[in-house]
């Protein structure tokens, strides 16, 4: 029994594990704090899969245990080095055609996010997955309406680093 | 706002470049110890129930004899009977809290819960303290109605001291004692809070503001 759901939760989880990815990409900027929180996330999954019941989607549900592991579990590795930046977008923009400017917004937009408060964090992943406000203060656990107000002053506070 | 839209179209794109990790690089993940702080919290909380309880249990029977002499054997029982009434009561609400932890509630409600399960432990080893200073004073208050009593057990070769060195000396050395215990708390809290919940609480404390 125990096999037949580790299968299952394995074959889920390799469908859907980019939306881990995702959340490692907004947390952590080396590649060696991404592997290790990408490993709490998913070990953290399968501790609660088995009281996963299906009514909610398999999506919606690792959204919430990758973020909770991010912002509460997780302790940040001590190895983190700051100079090392994980710089995934400049090494894929160069194999892609983007405008310099774009490239460069890009990488500074990144920059700016990893500056953020780790509830901030949070709330702009799931703007980026197009969460609606509803599903956003469901997650964090705060009203739709502080929801609103802090997305607004997330949004000054990047235009704000990025133009100082 | 313009650079957002941006990062928006950007995020969608990056799909394909993350890695695809395969059946058994996720098996050999599954199959890892997780190292989350509230397995931590579980851990240190455990070790400090038995900590308090075992150094209850480390007191050799001979300290007792000295109470016996005191006429405090039934004080000292009565509080044991209490203590370990209470300690079951802190065991059973730090389980009911601890099994309350679930990692699919929200992000807020799960930072409150694991900040109760602490703070159930908290409370225990604070209660420690505070039992430990309650029945200090009610045993040096009897000890110190009968002088005579007193001189006989702790001066029993007679020697020369007045009663009110020999009470400055037992005065002095509790105090040492109780400040030093509570030295070494604070420097332990500041570790655990230091180390292990400092994100939690400054997370918490966002959200906190927010309400």
């Amino acid at each position: 029994m125990t096999k037949e759901l580790e299968h299952k939760f394995i074959s889920e989880f390799q469908e859907n594990q980019n939306i881990i990815h995702k959340v490692c990409r907004i947390y952590t900027n080396n590649q060696e704090a991404h592997n290790d929180l990408f490993q709490e996330i998913t070990i953290q999954l399968w501790k609660a899969y088995p009281k996963f019941r299906g009514d909610s989607k398999l999506s919606t549900w690792m959204y919430r245990i990758g973020l909770n592991t991010a912002i509460t579990l997780y302790r940040k590795s001590k190895r983190t080095i700051k100079t090392q930046d994980f710089d995934t977008v400049l090494h894929r923009i160069q194999s892609t055609s983007y405008d310099d400017t774009e490239e460069e917004q890009l990488k500074l937009m990144y920059k700016a996010i990893h500056q953020l408060s780790d509830i901030d964090k949070a709330l702009i992943f799931l703007y980026l997955e197009d969460k609606n406000y509803k599903e956003i203060s469901e997650t964090i656990g705060i009203s739709e309406v502080n929801a609103r107000v802090k997305m607004n002053r997330i949004k000054t506070r990047l235009k704000t680093i990025l133009n100082p | 706002m313009d650079e957002l839209d941006l990062l928006k179209k950007d995020w969608k794109k990056q799909d394909a470049d993350y890695p695809k990790l395969s059946y058994e690089e996720i098996y050999t993940i599954v199959h890892k110890k997780s190292s989350s702080v509230v397995k931590w919290i579980f851990i240190i909380c455990i070790a400090e129930l038995i900590f308090w309880n075992v150094i209850n249990l480390l007191i050799p029977d001979s300290y007792f004899e000295i109470y016996e002499k005191l006429h405090l054997k039934t004080v000292l029982s009565i509080s044991y009977v209490i203590h370990y009434a209470v300690v079951i009561g802190f065991i059973y609400l730090f389980y009911k809290n601890y099994n309350s932890i679930c990692v699919i509630d929200s992000t807020n409600l799960l930072m409150k819960k694991i900040i109760r399960t602490r703070r159930t432990v908290n409370y225990y080893v604070y209660y420690n303290i505070i039992a430990t200073i309650i029945l200090s004073f009610i045993i040096n208050f009897m000890m110190f109605s009968d002088e005579e009593l007193l001189m006989q057990v702790f001066n029993p070769k007679n020697l020369d001291i007045g009663g009110d060195k020999l009470f400055n000396i037992l005065l002095i050395s509790q105090v040492i004692g109780l400040v030093i215990i509570i030295l070494f708390l604070w420097i332990y809290y500041r570790i655990i809070y230091g180390i292990l919940l400092k994100k939690l609480n400054k997370n918490y404390k966002e959200l906190a503001t927010l309400e």
